[in-house]
């Protein structure tokens, strides 16, 4: 039997061309809330990239996790963000029964859910992108190149590098190098994890992003280097209604800042319309 | 006292305690350029529980970079946790640097507070003199009535009583017996100084506390001039340790990996100062964590384990002469009691002294504390309770709370004057409404689910009524704008 990582809430499977989706729905309907659907990005899953924002979003209201799967039967340069676009509406068609949802999408997956909004708009009431980026720089395929070199040399390394990648500067430098180390150990890369690095050097998405007409918020880290922030500022202005604001985080905002991140998912899926097209939302001071 | 003859001083507000929350909002109404208010004050000096409490070993459970008005960020913070003196520092050079010594009337505990329709004011009296004003903020916090427990004999002690937040500076502990009752925030603070001292202590826990590790340090000089130097530095902190502490909401609303990590956290602290299996044991809740308050000392459990010291186990029954007796039966001999047995936080000291048409506030709370927005009250026109009804906080910076309220007040007070009007009154559906969807968002959290008896709910009714059941930033999406819509104005 699986864990939840809500009490209560199930488990589903549904077919994308072959492949089996699986996601967990929280199901309480609480106060009546537009649901929310979860799409974690490169390497991730609903346990580690939402292990702290999704239960506390179902405290609220509905939440659906999605877990991304490598296609059945293909190798990993054929990857297409089309494939993982097509797992997300279907397991939205199949689990929403044509309720809109608040699409809510991670690092890779916010290149996700930001071409599902432009193919799907009928699934989706509002859009989070947090940490996305609409096409693949150079400073992004010489950090994959570098990953792919230690991950070919099978150098232990590559979790360090990760890390170094992954978390913020002030981030790291508040804690000490033991602090550390069980993110380092904790760093888990499967062959899958290797085709969405394959697939992060093609992303070009420009040509959909006009075709995203919901209520958007572009979500970017101060201190990301992975997709730093002139990638969501791109995204802002691709993109008709958005509105933008920034955490002070690096890429690794799951980890980093979960609570403001839970704050800015929270405040915009429970009004979209609060802040007009084109705003932008200022961090909280506290 | 004798009661001042004159005719009562009036002002536009007048507001009850120069702690956190009246001196935080005078400061901003001052620097608003509203001069129209007075603070009074029972003490004869500002700082509310900063000033009462001088316990050694008195310290702030939150990082004082955050436990500090954003507003007035302190560069050379001493410590990471500032010792009390240096947060009641804080409290009265705000109150000098701000310009609010001149609208201070210390020595002046309220008596009564009677609304009046037909004047549209507040008839104040205090052991001080009178005062009419037109609102009314109390500003008392949630620790500032000492509470003693309610021990046979103990009034009749025949040795030296004191409570944590009434110290008495002459008792020299050398070569005393004491004893300290309780095992809470006051009580792990103190035991670690008394024990250095005194001859014998017996710590009297009548529930045990979970502990954790408090990472404590001193701020170099450098670190302290490059906060006056780069003031953002201080502001990136302040919400590095703010959005660090909103992590933790998650484990009192019961998440279970949250929860999970908390037990890890406070079992491994315990485990690793405690090698004693039956000193173990006894220091081991019995409840799930959080439902009391996290304490966090690295002094406390070392303490304990000192030859003079000794731990029992049981809540105190009875004091006869000099001898404390615990429920389990021992007794121990002593010349000093300690009471930390905290503070009157579920039924407030002030609220039977508030009235408005023939009702009082304690009447209204009968049924336990509740208020509009956490502030204000239908029936009770112009009147403003900071650290009211879930105002609390078990997880982060109640400074951030107060702050909320005092926004919530300042737009009150600027729409009061702009749209010149002189009577604000909660709608009684407004109120209704609001307390239901706290009390909704308070099932599930661990202060009720959690098996244990604290000071966050009412005991006559079961309700969370002191703490905020929710996030810190929650509470000011919540309560830190004013919206006419809740009230009726005239």
């Amino acid at each position: 039997m699986t864990t939840t990582l809500v009490p209560g809430a199930v488990t589903g499977v549904v077919d994308a061309d072959g492949t089996p989706i699986s996601f967990e729905d929280s199901r309480d309907p609480g106060d009546g809330r537009t649901p929310i659907v979860l799409v974690h990005g490169t390497g991730g899953s609903p346990a580690t990239h939402f292990g702290y924002i999704y239960p506390l979003l179902a405290t609220r209201g509905r939440v659906i996790a999605i877990t991304l799967a490598d296609p059945v039967g293909r190798g990993a340069h054929d990857l297409q963000i089309s494939d993982f676009v097509d797992q997300v509406a279907g397991v939205m068609t199949h689990a929403l029964n044509g309720e809109r949802a608040a699409l809510v999408g991670y690092s890779l997956g916010a290149v996700v859910t930001a071409v599902v909004a432009a193919k799907h708009p009928d699934l989706i009431h509002s859009l989070t992108l947090v940490c996305g980026w609409a096409q693949t720089d150079t400073q992004q395929v010489l950090r994959n190149e570098v990953w792919r070199g230690l991950r070919v040399s099978g150098a232990d390394l590559i979790k360090e590098f990760s890390v170094y990648s992954a978390f913020g500067g002030p981030f790291l430098a508040a804690r000490t190098r033991d602090e550390i180390q069980p993110v380092i150990d904790g760093v888990v890369i499967t062959p899958f994890t290797d085709a969405q690095m394959e697939l992060n050097r093609r992303i070009d998405i420009r040509d959909e992003l006009s075709r995203i007409h919901a209520p958007t918020v572009i979500v970017g880290c101060t201190y990301d280097q992975m997709v730093p922030v002139r990638h969501q500022k791109y995204l802002f202005g691709a993109i008709d209604n958005a509105r933008y604001t920034e955490i002070s985080s690096g890429h690794a905002v799951v980890f980093e800042r979960p609570a403001e991140l839970l704050r800015v998912i929270e405040q915009f899926t429970t009004a979209p319309g609060r802040y007009p097209a084109g705003a932008v939302i200022p961090e909280l001071k506290p | 006292m004798t009661k001042a003859t004159t005719t009562p001083e009036k002002t536009r507000t007048l507001i009850i305690g120069t702690g956190f929350a009246g001196l935080g909002l005078s400061t901003r109404m001052k620097r608003g350029g509203d001069n129209d208010f007075l603070l009074i004050d029972r003490a004869d000096d500002v700082g509310g529980t900063w000033r009462d409490n001088t316990y050694p070993g008195v310290a702030c459970d939150v990082p004082s970079h955050l436990y500090s008005f954003s507003f007035r960020l302190k560069p050379n913070w001493s410590r990471v946790f500032a010792p009390g003196g240096e947060i009641w520092g804080y409290l009265q050079e705000t109150a000098r640097d701000e310009g609010l010594l001149p609208h201070i009337r210390f020595g002046a505990a309220l008596t009564s507070a009677a609304w009046d329709d037909a004047s549209q004011a507040w008839h104040i009296t205090t052991t001080k003199g009178d005062f009419i004003c037109n609102v009314l903020v109390t500003a008392m916090g949630h620790l500032a009535d000492a509470k003693y427990p309610d021990i046979p004999g103990l009034t009749d002690f025949s040795g030296q009583l004191m409570h944590s937040a009434e110290w008495n500076h002459d008792v020299d502990f050398s070569g005393k017996r004491v004893a300290v009752i309780g095992s809470g925030a006051s009580a792990i603070q103190i035991t670690p100084g008394v024990a250095e001292t005194a001859s014998e202590l017996v710590v009297l826990q009548r529930s045990a506390p979970y502990v954790i590790p408090r990472p404590d340090r001193a701020y170099t000089d450098a670190e302290q001039r490059a906060f006056e130097r780069s003031p953002e530095l201080m502001e990136e902190l302040r919400a590095d340790l703010f959005w660090g502490m909103e992590y933790n909401y998650a484990q009192r609303r019961a998440i279970p990996s949250a929860i999970a990590q908390a037990y890890a956290l406070a079992n491994g602290h315990r485990t690793s100062q405690v090698a004693d299996p039956v000193l173990n044991a006894k220091l081991t809740p019995d409840y799930e964590i959080g439902c009391k308050r996290i304490l966090i000392s690295n002094a406390y459990y070392p303490s304990l384990q000192k030859e003079n010291v000794t731990l029992e186990a049981a809540g105190l029954e009875r004091v006869e002469g000099n001898l404390v007796v615990s429920t389990a039966g021992n007794s121990f001999e002593v010349d000093v009691i300690i009471c930390a047995t905290g503070f009157e936080a579920v039924e407030p000291p002030f609220a039977p002294l508030i009235t408005a048409r023939g009702r009082s506030l304690a009447e209204h709370w009968s049924d336990g504390m509740m208020a509009f927005s956490s502030v204000t009250l239908a029936g009770f026109p112009n009147l403003f309770i900071m650290n009211g009804p879930n105002t609390g906080l078990g997880h982060n910076s109640v400074i951030f709370v107060v702050e909320s309220q005092v926004e919530f007040i300042i737009q009150v007070l600027a729409y009061m004057r702009t749209q010149d009007i002189s009577v604000v009154e909660t709608r009684r559906d407004a109120e209704e409404s609001y307390v239901a969807r706290v009390r909704h968002r308070s099932q599930g959290t661990v202060w009720l689910a959690g098996g244990c008896t604290n000071w966050y709910v009412d005991p006559r009714t079961n309700q969370l009524t002191v703490t905020w059941p929710d996030y810190a930033y929650a509470f000011r999406e919540s309560n830190g704008t004013f919206d006419v819509a809740a009230f009726e104005v005239a």
